[in-house]
């Protein structure tokens, strides 16, 4: 697998992105397994310390829970924990510039539901 | 765990190693801790072998040098129970087969185990009636990998264990070396001129050059460390009275490597970025060969 990774965040904060994002998108649910440690610095040429940064990020928020000697799992709850904290942050740190940015453009909402309307169709 | 952090794998005290009138190791100070992925780096002729052959034993030297708390000079053997070495110039005998090459290691070797090798080779094309002289160079280095895999040693030193392979070997090598092999309690000493390849595989990083450490500290200690900025002509001049390490052109923007520059500052004049092994290695080796 080639992956590339970008040079201003740790890669250890990208893993954890990664593992959110296909969490959110239902990729893995919760009570699945995490692929081991070894397995993803093998997968992706990283170093283990690295994947267990990851990990324990996502232990630290309660997304993922360690089954001892079984290795690491979604958490009951995860996905539901995750769109409430997304939303919250997409409210706080995203809305407000774009709706500024809505406004100095002049949009109004039904030509905007309009063109998430036509966007759909396509 | 808490005894690995206490009794480093290899602690160097003034390490020195003359040939003729050349230092090939210059009074050198160093410490690897268990547990770590140490990436070895230099250009032709700094010393890495040298390094590489006193910590293996293959070589007399001056000052102080214990391995896994033994002296290699004077205890290599109960040394080599414990320590796995490949190196850039791979040699098995060309008539010997496979499976004869998997006797020869489980008769000298106390710590390997054939069932090991075996399922190693298993993710291989190789199979035990081949000879060496009818493998590529790629499938060489997978029985070699695979032999010395199967050796539960506490130091693997790897010696450009890459080079000449195509990409393919080149992945599936750090790939089994990653998943199948490396744990805490095992440490891998590695020097390779393909440094975008370990970039991420290593815990730690030195530079070595003219037989000295120039450089010698966790890659989370690098990105803390070091950073390049992006920056528009308009303040070229501005980031050049910062005295950076090094600075390069690319599409009308200077890139300028800070080392131990506050972040803040450096922000105001571009885009932040983390430096690529291979950037510092270009602007801490500057003027090697002139």
């Amino acid at each position: 697998m080639s992956t590339v990774w970008n040079d201003s965040t740790p890669i250890y904060r990208q893993l954890r992105d990664r593992v959110v994002a296909m969490i959110l998108d239902g990729v893995i649910k919760q009570g699945d397994p995490l692929p081991s440690v070894r397995q993803v610095a093998g997968d992706f040429q990283i170093n283990p310390i690295t994947v267990s940064k990851a990990y324990q990020e996502l232990v630290d928020e309660n997304l993922v829970e360690k089954r001892r000697g079984l290795g690491m799992y979604v958490s009951d709850g995860a996905r539901d924990a995750l769109l409430k904290s997304e939303r919250e942050r997409f409210l706080l740190e995203e809305w407000p510039a774009l709706h500024a940015r809505l406004g100095r453009l002049g949009l109004s909402l039904e030509q905007l539901i309009e063109a998430a309307k036509r966007g759909e169709k396509q | 765990m808490s005894t690995n952090a206490m009794n480093p794998i290899v602690r160097a005290r003034n390490l020195s190693k003359q040939f003729g009138a050349t230092k090939a190791l210059d009074a050198v100070n160093f410490q690897i801790e268990a547990g770590r992925i140490v990436g070895l780096i230099g250009p032709n002729g700094a010393g890495k072998t040298t390094a590489l052959k006193a910590i293996l034993g293959l070589t007399d030297f001056e000052g102080e040098l214990s391995v896994l708390g033994f002296d290699p000079r004077s205890q290599r053997t109960q040394l080599m129970e414990q320590v796995c070495f490949i190196a850039d110039v791979a040699v098995l005998p060309r008539w010997i087969r496979v499976s004869e090459a998997i006797e020869f290691v489980a008769g000298v070797h106390p710590r390997f185990s054939r069932e090991k090798c075996n399922a190693f080779l298993a993710h291989t094309k190789l199979t035990s009636s081949m000879r060496v002289r009818e493998l590529s160079k790629g499938m060489i280095v997978q029985l070699h990998l695979a032999l010395v895999m199967a050796i539960d040693a506490k130091l693997l030193v790897l010696d450009e264990p890459t080079l000449g392979l195509d990409i393919l070997y080149r992945k599936s090598f750090y790939e089994s070396l990653l998943s199948d092999y490396f744990d805490e309690n095992k440490t891998i000493i590695v020097t390779t001129h393909q440094v975008e390849e370990v970039e991420h595989i290593l815990t730690d990083l030195m530079f070595i050059r003219d037989g000295k450490i120039v450089l010698d500290a966790t890659m989370d200690q690098v990105g803390e460390r070091y950073a390049e900025v992006m920056v528009n002509p308009d303040k070229a001049d501005a980031a050049r009275a910062l005295k950076p390490l090094n600075e390069r052109q690319i599409f009308g923007k200077s890139i300028f490597l800070f080392d131990g520059a506050d972040r803040a500052q450096l922000a105001q004049l571009g885009e932040l970025h983390k430096p690529s092994i291979a950037d510092l290695f270009v602007a801490t080796m500057k003027g090697t060969y002139a």
